[in-house]
């Protein structure tokens, strides 16, 4: 009995290490030390009701601009706080001067992947020059695969 | 009473027959996140692949250089080079709606490929008009030509299967220059028991 014992532990001492590197695969990055380009950060306000979604991608900052036609740009940072690949889709909002919601054909679901401990950007851009302001939803995959 | 084997057995197969002929379709968000997917070109592929063309598209300035504002913009052809049947309206109305919406650009309904108006009864109306008015300018022409293709390549390797569709548009000015130019790339991977190819 002790026999089998031992002949199966480093078996499945190999085995466990083979899974956990294999499922693992992760991102490196490299970048200016001091960036030219200054992002304009901007406070913002979260609502997490998925704590399991953020512990798998984060909301790093969140900045924005203008493109040379007045439009409103945000880019969102996001990172992937685990090893392996993760499925997640984002929605923007955009809102005029008052608040209300401005229906656009831009304004959809979309499905994004992101690797371990990768740092992705969204970018969006407003759908009108009267969009002031913005929401983004994030929602992890609910289509099974 | 007691009650006897087939009072019981009618109701029962009955309640069996049509529960289970009851089907479960049920509404879901076109742009949402529970739409089906498949290797065919789906709908919300339509939408992601408008989405980054008219964030491109605005945030690139290009109809922001015409002298008259908004800009004038002319459907010209989108290529369907897939192996499925698709209106490509399913693209460029959405990006028609958008530009129209964001006040840059709007699109004519007289004009279109060897002189066939999207709008006949708009084109009858201009000319009326035109000619009443005993205008002598030249009709205001597009600023901008709308033309695009969508491509698919198909790869396979072991039992993965791969699909790509590709979205091209172009944006050319009067004097023939693309000035614009956005190219999408959408793809799906499924196992070959899954989707059947």
């Amino acid at each position: 009995m002790k026999n089998i014992t031992q002949s199966i532990l480093p078996a499945c001492l190999l085995a466990s290490t083979i899974f956990v590197f294999t499922s693992c695969t992760t991102v490196n990055t490299v970048e200016r030390a001091t960036p030219i380009g200054t992002k304009q950060m901007i406070a913002d306000k979260r609502v997490i009701t998925d704590d399991t979604l953020k512990r798998k991608v984060s909301i790093v900052g969140l900045n924005e601009g203008m493109t040379p036609g007045g439009f409103l740009q945000v880019q969102i940072e996001v990172l992937n706080q685990k090893n392996s690949m993760q499925n997640f889709s984002y929605r923007f909002e955009w809102f005029d001067m008052n608040g209300v919601l401005i229906n656009t054909p831009t304004s959809v679901w979309i499905p994004r992947q992101i690797e371990g401990q990768e740092t992705l950007s969204i970018t969006a851009v407003a759908p009108t020059t009267t969009a002031k302001d913005f929401r983004v939803k994030f929602m992890e995959n609910v289509r099974k695969d | 009473m007691k009650p006897n084997f087939y009072s019981i057995l009618l109701p029962v197969s009955a309640l069996l027959i049509f529960g289970g002929c009851a089907t479960h379709t049920r509404y879901v968000e076109t742009t949402g996140p529970r739409t089906i997917v498949t290797t065919d070109i789906n709908i919300q592929d339509f939408s992601y692949a408008a989405e980054d063309m008219i964030k491109s598209l605005l945030a690139s300035g290009s109809l922001d250089k015409t002298q008259i504002q908004p800009a004038m913009l002319a459907i010209s052809r989108i290529v369907n080079n897939t192996t499925q049947q698709i209106d490509t309206d399913l693209l460029i109305k959405k990006i028609r709606v958008a530009l129209n919406q964001s006040g840059k650009a709007l699109t004519t309904t007289t004009m279109g490929i060897g002189g066939i108006a999207e709008d006949p009864l708009a084109k009858g109306i201009q000319q009326e008009k035109e000619f009443y008015a005993d205008k002598k300018e030249p009709q205001r022409m597009p600023d901008f030509t709308l033309s695009g293709k969508i491509i698919e390549k198909r790869d396979r390797q072991d039992d993965v299967r791969q699909v790509t569709y590709a979205f091209q548009l172009s944006l050319t000015n009067n004097d023939g220059l693309a000035v614009w130019e956005e190219e999408k790339q959408i793809t799906k991977q499924g196992k070959r028991g899954v989707i059947g190819w």
